[in-house]
C-alpha cells in the first residue's frame, strides 16, 4: 500500500468534516465550527410599556348654578330635622348625560362616584357627626339610614321620579319596565328614587363615613349590606339577617321602607318607624324573605387567585 | 464484431500489504466511529446547553413579570376611589400585556430549539407551560378590557378562566421537572 492509496481516504474524511462543521450549520443557521461553547445569544425580550396616565378631572366651578334641595326627616330620637343639600347643576346635568351601566355587578361605581364624593362627605358629616362612644355612633349611623329611608319612593318608569318630568334619555328599557340607576346626587336633586337609587345613595353616604358596605341585589329589589362586628342592637326583637362575602358579615339594610304611626293609641303625635338594620322579616317584599341576594361590592376590582411564577430546575448537562 | 479485450495486469498482493490495508481500513473506521460519537455527544451537549440557557432567560423574564404583578397587587389601596381603581386596572392591563408578550417571545425561542430526543419531553412540557401562561395573561387583558367597559361579570369570568390556565401552568411545570429528571437520570418519566 502506498500514499496514493491513503489520500482518497483522507480526502473523504475531510469532505465529511467540511459537511458536518460548515455546510450543515450554514444550512440550519447554526454557529459554524467548534466555536460555540458559550450560551447562545438571545435577542432582547419585549419591553414593559406603562399605561398612559389618565387626565385629572376638571373641578366644577364654585360660582356656577346650584340645585338646592331641603329635606325634612325624622331622626331616631323622634325629632324632625331639616337638611339642605347643594349640588352644582353642571354635575347633575353631566350625570344625566352619562350612559347607564347594564351590568349590575358594576353599580357600586355610582355609590362611590368621585364627583359626588365631596357632597356626600359633607352631608354624611352633618347627619352623623363624629361620636364619642359606640352607642352614640350607632344612633348617628341609624340617623343616616333613616334619612335615606324617608326620601320618597318613585319607580324608574314614573316621570314623577325626575325633576324634568320626563324619562332621562339614558333610561334603559328592560324586561319588566324601565331601568335607570341614579347617581347619589341625582337622587338628592330629584328628591325621589327607587330601591337601587336608595341603596346606592345610602352606600355612598356610609362609605364616605368609612363604613364597609355592599349592595344586595335581589331579582326584583335592591338593598344595602353593612359590615358590622358583633352586631347587637338593644332593641332587636328579631334574628338579624346577614350575608357573608369574603369572610365578612354584611347586615341587611332596607333603603326605601319607612312607615309612620301614632306615638300611642291616644296620642295624635306621629312618629316614623324605620326598618332597623338586619330586619328582613318585616319586609313587604317576598324576594327579600326567600332569596339569597347577589352581593355587589362598591369596589369590585378583579384580582387573580394566583400569579406566582414557579421556579424551575435548569438542565445540568451542558450547563 | 471483433471485440478486443485488453489484458489486465495480474494483481499480486502479498500478505504484508494486505494486513497493512486491513489495518488502515480498521483505523479509519475506528477514527470515524469515535469521531462521530464525540461529535454527536458534543452536538447534544450544545443543544442541551442552548435549551438550558433559553429556559434560564425565560425564567428570569417571567420572574420579573411576577415581581411586577406582586408589587402592583400589593400596592393596591384598600378603599380606592373610582379613578384610583380604574388607574390600577389600567396598570394591571399593561402588566398582563407585557406578560403575554414575554411568554409568547420565549415560547417562540424555546419551541425552535433542537434538543436530544431524551429532552423532547421536558421541552414539550415547558412549551405547554408557556402556552398556559400566555393564555392566562391574555385572559387578564380581556378581564381588564371588560372592566374598562363596566362589564364586571365578564371581567370576573375571564379571571376565573385565567386562574384555571394558571393551575394548568403549574401542572405543566411539574411535568417539566419530571421529564427533565428522567432525561438526566435515564429511563421513563414517572407518572404525574
Amino acid at each position: 500500500m502506498e500514499w496514493k492509496d491513503v489520500i482518497p481516504v483522507l480526502a473523504g474524511g475531510f469532505v465529511i468534516l467540511v459537511v458536518a462543521l460548515v455546510v450543515k450549520p450554514a444550512l440550519l443557521g447554526e454557529p459554524i465550527g467548534f466555536s460555540s461553547s458559550g450560551p447562545v445569544p438571545i435577542p432582547a425580550p419585549p419591553v414593559y410599556v406603562p399605561p398612559e396616565p389618565s387626565p385629572t378631572a376638571t373641578p366644577f366651578p364654585e360660582d356656577g348654578e346650584v340645585c338646592t334641595r331641603t329635606f325634612r326627616w325624622t331622626a331616631i330620637d323622634g325629632g324632625v330635622q331639616t337638611m339642605q343639600v347643594r349640588v352644582p347643576e353642571v354635575l347633575f346635568l353631566e350625570h344625566r348625560e352619562t350612559p347607564r351601566i347594564g351590568d349590575r355587578l358594576a353599580w357600586g361605581r355610582y355609590a362611590i362616584a368621585d364627583a359626588d364624593r365631596p357632597i356626600l362627605e359633607d352631608l354624611a358629616r352633618r347627619i352623623a357627626p363624629p361620636a364619642a362612644n359606640p352607642e352614640e355612633q350607632y344612633f348617628r349611623l341609624m340617623d343616616l339610614v333613616f334619612f335615606v329611608q324617608q326620601i320618597p319612593y318613585a319607580p324608574d318608569n314614573s316621570t314623577d321620579s325626575y325633576i324634568e318630568g320626563v324619562l332621562p334619555r339614558h333610561a334603559r328599557q328592560v324586561a319588566g319596565g324601565v331601568e335607570y340607576q341614579k347617581y347619589p346626587v341625582e337622587m338628592l336633586v330629584d328628591g325621589k328614587g327607587d330601591c337601587e337609587d336608595a341603596a346606592i345613595l345610602m352606600g355612598g353616604l356610609l362609605d364616605a363615613l368609612g363604613y364597609d358596605t355592599v349592595l344586595l341585589g335581589y331579582s326584583d329589589h335592591m338593598a344595602l349590606g353593612i359590615r358590622m362586628e358583633g352586631f347587637n342592637p338593644y332593641y332587636a326583637k328579631y334574628t338579624p339577617k346577614y350575608f357573608t362575602y369574603e369572610g365578612q358579615h354584611y347586615y341587611y339594610v332596607e333603603g326605601t321602607a319607612f312607615t309612620r304611626e301614632n306615638l300611642s293609641t291616644t296620642s295624635p303625635v306621629i312618629r316614623g318607624r324605620p326598618f332597623p338594620i338586619g330586619n328582613t322579616q318585616g319586609s313587604p317584599i317576598p324576594s327579600v324573605k326567600s332569596e339569597t341576594p347577589q352581593v355587589i361590592p362598591l369596589r369590585c376590582i378583579p384580582t387573580p387567585e394566583d400569579y406566582r411564577i414557579r421556579p424551575v430546575r435548569l438542565p445540568a448537562k451542558g450547563a | 464484431m471483433d471485440l478486443k479485450i485488453p489484458n489486465l495486469p495480474k494483481v499480486a498482493i502479498g500478505w504484508r500489504k494486505a494486513l497493512i490495508a486491513v489495518g488502515v481500513a480498521a483505523f479509519v473506521v475506528a477514527v470515524a466511529f469515535i469521531g462521530w460519537t464525540l461529535f454527536t455527544a458534543y452536538t447534544e451537549e450544545r443543544q442541551v446547553a442552548a435549551f438550558g440557557s433559553h429556559v434560564a432567560a425565560s425564567e428570569a423574564d417571567l420572574s420579573r413579570v411576577s415581581g411586577m404583578v406582586s408589587s402592583h397587587l400589593g400596592s393596591r389601596p384598600d378603599r380606592p376611589s373610582v379613578a384610583g381603581a380604574d388607574a390600577s386596572m389600567r396598570e394591571f392591563a399593561a402588566i398582563a400585556e407585557h406578560g403575554r408578550a414575554v411568554a409568547a417571545y420565549h415560547r417562540g425561542i424555546i419551541g425552535a430549539d433542537a434538543v436530544p430526543e431524551a429532552y423532547a419531553g421536558a421541552q414539550s412540557a415547558y412549551i405547554r407551560a408557556l402556552d398556559h401562561l400566555n393564555r392566562a395573561f391574555s385572559l387578564w387583558s380581556s378581564a381588564a378590557a371588560a372592566y374598562d367597559a363596566n362589564a364586571y361579570t365578564a371581567a370576573k369570568e375571564n379571571l376565573a378562566r385565567a386562574d384555571q390556565e394558571w393551575r394548568e401552568y403549574v401542572t405543566a411545570i411539574g411535568d417539566y421537572d419530571r421529564e427533565l429528571r428522567a432525561a438526566e437520570e435515564g429511563g421513563e418519566a414517572p407518572p404525574a
